[in-house]
Order: structure tokens, then C-alpha cells, then sequence
């Protein structure tokens, strides 16, 4: 066998170049091109659900963040409301409590003071008494004969009265 | 399992070179033919010659469709490997290539450019490993380029044959015959052009190989016996040559083909036409489809 012309056409030729190249063609678009296209869509796909999760998940978790935050806003206010209401509470029953021993303070005192008042009649009256007593003792001493006792008691009673009024 | 498809793949390689070392003699002093026929087919027209450059693209072809196996074996979404990355990295740029130059209308024309360029590249490049290069037989690049030539001629029709017709005859109507010839030069031209630079260069290559020899036996024919023999020339030279012609020339040639075929396509393709068109046609099928539902309902009542 020899071999061909430097140029030498053949239709033959020309026509398995180019079901060559179309057989080349399609094999690249079935064994490279469409497999790695499936596999970028596919990874493509994989990293948009990604995407779209972590976004999810950082809006719940804002939203988790947000509620505990506002939680813990009311709940300082909660705190100063329980202090104030405490604080007040507080100041209520001291004042109760001021005025209850005030009252008491008072009480004592008056009751004291009717005391020392009952006492001092009740002095005063045995003391009266016991003037009366030693007066008529004494005048009976003096001038030796019994007295009548009315006349005397009445007599003496002025006397004495005189007497604590003048003091 | 990958693995096997990458042995594969360079096996179809070397099996061409094991074919061109079984079956073409070698060749004495300076011989440029065309590829080497192993038998002939009675064929109607022309008897076809099975020839060293169509065994050589089909093995191209074969170790193309291993590589691609070997590439796309065992996908993965995340911790991709090197092979992966690999498939990706020249999917993503011929699809990028593409959408620069032809637009998203033509996005579908990846994987046929890249189909040009691995064939192109890969059979330019075949002449690396001793074999016939398919790309320096004419009959090759001529098939691709009337395919080309169908495609451009495809996508001209698309608005409509009249337009097609009608394109021929701007900017003056005298032109016509020019623009005619235009036409059929542009396959022509591409053709001519990635054959004959390959041609080119290995015919180059063989001339340079065998002036050097030539030089180197009468600078050293000084030393004795065997010594002067040796061709010292041919040590270092060619390969520098080889890397011009055949690394060099052989990838930009591809290059060049791929651009052209999208020029070409994406340039001859009448765009506001077929838009134009594309709606007309909407428009007459709305109004058909408007006129049988009226019909629909005069007959119901």
C-alpha cells in the first residue's frame, strides 16, 4: 500500500471528518458537560437550601434574642414596680405603726395622768380625813369635852378648803 | 475505577502510535506524502481509503471520551478532587468563551466548540508522540469547515429563507456575486488555513531536519570513522522548531477555528429578524387560535 497525495480530496474523507466531529460533539455534551452542569446546578441548589436555612435560622434566633430582650426590659420595670410597691407597703405601715404607738404613747400617758389624779384625790381625801381627825383629837385634847362631831367637820372641811386654795 | 478510564484514554494514543510502527514503513530521505493507506473500501462515488489520519482521529476521539469518563468519574458536590476541579475549570471556560463571543442565544454551542478544540488540539498535538497529524490532511479540516458552513447557513435561515436571500443582495444589489463568493470562501479559508499550518510545519520540520544533517556532515566531516556521521545539528534545534510548529501552532490554530466558527455563527445570525419573526408567528398563532375559539362558540350556541 502507498500513500496518499499531499492533497488528495475525498468525499469520503470529508464526510467521516464531520460525523467525527459530531460524534465528538455529542460525546462531550453527554460525558462532560451535561454531568458537570448537573453537578453545579446540583451544588448550586445545595448551597441556595443552605443559604436559605441558615437565613431561617438567624431570624429565629432574632427573634428569640428580641423577645428575651424585651422580656428583660419588663422585667427591670417588673423589679422597680415590686420595690416601689414594697417601698410604699413599707412606708404605710410605719406610719401605722407610728400612729398606733403614738396613740398608745398617748393612751399610757392619759391613763397615767387620770392615775396620778385619782391618787392625789384619794390622798387628799384621806388627808382631809385624817385632819379632821387629828383636829378634833386635838381640839377635844384642848378644850376637853366632845365636840359635836357635824358642827366640827363642816367647820374644818371650810378650813382645809381654804387652805388647798391658798396653796 | 477512574483510574482504568485514564489508562484507557492514553492507551487509544498508543495504540495509533503502535499502528504507524506496525504498519507504515519508514521512510527514506525527504518524503512528503499524505498519510499512509492501509486498504481501501469499494465505496459508490470514490473508493475510500482508510489512511493513517482517520485511524488517528478516531483514536483522538477515543482518548477524548476516555479523558472525559476519566474526568467525570465520581461527582461530587462538596470536597471536590483535582479531577473534578479539572472538568469544571473547562466546562465553566468554554462556557464562558462562548457566552463572550456568541451571547446566550448560543450557549448551547459549548460543547461543539470544545468538541472543535480537543479534536483540533488533539490531533495537532498527535504529531508530539511520531504519528500523522489528521489535522495536516485536508479532507479533515474541510469536514469540519462544511459543517461549519451548514451551521453559519443554519442560522442564517432562521429568520426566514427570503431574508437569507435577500442578505446577499446589501449593500448594492451589483454585489451579489461578491458576496456569493464571500460565502463559500469562508469555509474554504478556514480550512485552508488550519490544514496548511500544519502541513506547513511538519513539511518545515522535515526540510530543517534534513538541512541540518546535511550541514553537520560537512562542518564535521573532519572527524573520523562514525563521528562524522552523526547529524550533531539535529540535537536540540528541531526541538525547538517542534515546539513552535507543533505545541505552538497546533493550540492557536485550534484556537483560531473555534473563534471563527463563532464569529461566523453568531455573526451571520440575523438576531432583530428572528425576533421579529418569532413574534409574527406568535401573533398569526394567537389570532388562529382566537378564530377557532369564536368558531367554538358560534357552534355551541
Amino acid at each position: 500500500m502507498q500513500d496518499l497525495d499531499i492533497i488528495s480530496v475525498n468525499i469520503w474523507h470529508i464526510v467521516i471528518s464531520l460525523a467525527n466531529l459530531v460524534i465528538l460533539f455529542l460525546i462531550l455534551k453527554k460525558l462532560l458537560f451535561e454531568p458537570v452542569n448537573k453537578i453545579r446546578e446540583q451544588r448550586q441548589n445545595e448551597i441556595d437550601t443552605q443559604y436559605r436555612k441558615a437565613e431561617r435560622t438567624k431570624r429565629e434566633a432574632d427573634e428569640i434574642k428580641a423577645g428575651w430582650e424585651s422580656k428583660m426590659a419588663t422585667a427591670d420595670d417588673e423589679a422597680d414596680k415590686i420595690i416601689n410597691e414594697a417601698v410604699e407597703r413599707a412606708d404605710r405601715r410605719n406610719e401605722v405603726m407610728l400612729y398606733e404607738s403614738r396613740e398608745k404613747a398617748d393612751q399610757i400617758i392619759r391613763k397615767a395622768k387620770a392615775d396620778v389624779e385619782r391618787d392625789r384625790r384619794e390622798a387628799r381625801e384621806t388627808i382631809k380625813k385624817e385632819i379632821v381627825d387629828v383636829s378634833q383629837a386635838l381640839s377635844e385634847q384642848i378644850i376637853g369635852r366632845e365636840i359635836n362631831m357635824d358642827d366640827h367637820r363642816d367647820l374644818i372641811d371650810k378650813a382645809i378648803d381654804n387652805i388647798g386654795d391658798l396653796k | 475505577m477512574s483510574l482504568v478510564f485514564l489508562i484507557l484514554s492514553l492507551l487509544s494514543m498508543a495504540a495509533a502510535v503502535a499502528v504507524k510502527v506496525m504498519f507504515v514503513p519508514a521512510s527514506e530521505g525527504i518524503n512528503i506524502t499524505g498519510a499512509h493507506v492501509f486498504f481501501t473500501l469499494k465505496t459508490p462515488i470514490q473508493d475510500l481509503p482508510i489512511t493513517e489520519a482517520q485511524v488517528n482521529s478516531w483514536c483522538v476521539i477515543l482518548a477524548v471520551m476516555f479523558l472525559c469518563l476519566f474526568l467525570t468519574s465520581g461527582l461530587k458536590t462538596r470536597n471536590i478532587s483535582v479531577r473534578q476541579l479539572v472538568a469544571e475549570w473547562i466546562v465553566e471556560k468554554v462556557t464562558t468563551l462562548v457566552r463572550s463571543n456568541m451571547g446566550e442565544f448560543f450557549e448551547g454551542f459549548a460543547p461543539f466548540i470544545a468538541a472543535i478544540l480537543g479534536l483540533s488540539a488533539f490531533s495537532s498535538l498527535s504529531s508530539l508522540l511520531g504519528i500523522f497529524p489528521p489535522t495536516s490532511d485536508i479532507n479533515i479540516i474541510a469536514g469540519w469547515a462544511i459543517l461549519v458552513f451548514i451551521l453559519i447557513t443554519y442560522y442564517k435561515m432562521k429568520a426566514g429563507p427570503w431574508i437569507y436571500m435577500k442578505s446577499f443582495g446589501q449593500p448594492v444589489p451589483l454585489l451579489a456575486p461578491l458576496n456569493i463568493i464571500s460565502e463559500v470562501a469562508t469555509p474554504i479559508s478556514m480550512a485552508f488555513r488550519h490544514y496548511g499550518n500544519v502541513l506547513s510545519g511538519s513539511i518545515i520540520s522535515v526540510l530543517v531536519a534534513v538541512g541540518l544533517t546535511d550541514v553537520s556532515h560537512k562542518i564535521f566531516s573532519f572527524l573520523p570513522g562514525a563521528f562524522s556521521d552523526f547529524p550533531y545539528l539535529r540535537i536540540g534545534v528541531p526541538a525547538i522548531l517542534s515546539i513552535y510548529f507543533d505545541l505552538f501552532s497546533g493550540c492557536l490554530q485550534a484556537f483560531i477555528f473555534a473563534m471563527l466558527t463563532m464569529l461566523y455563527v453568531s455573526g451571520g445570525f440575523p438576531a432583530e429578524e428572528y425576533a421579529a419573526r418569532k413574534k409574527r408567528r406568535q401573533e398569526r398563532a394567537e389570532a388562529r387560535a382566537a378564530r377557532a375559539n369564536a368558531k367554538e362558540q358560534k357552534a355551541e350556541i
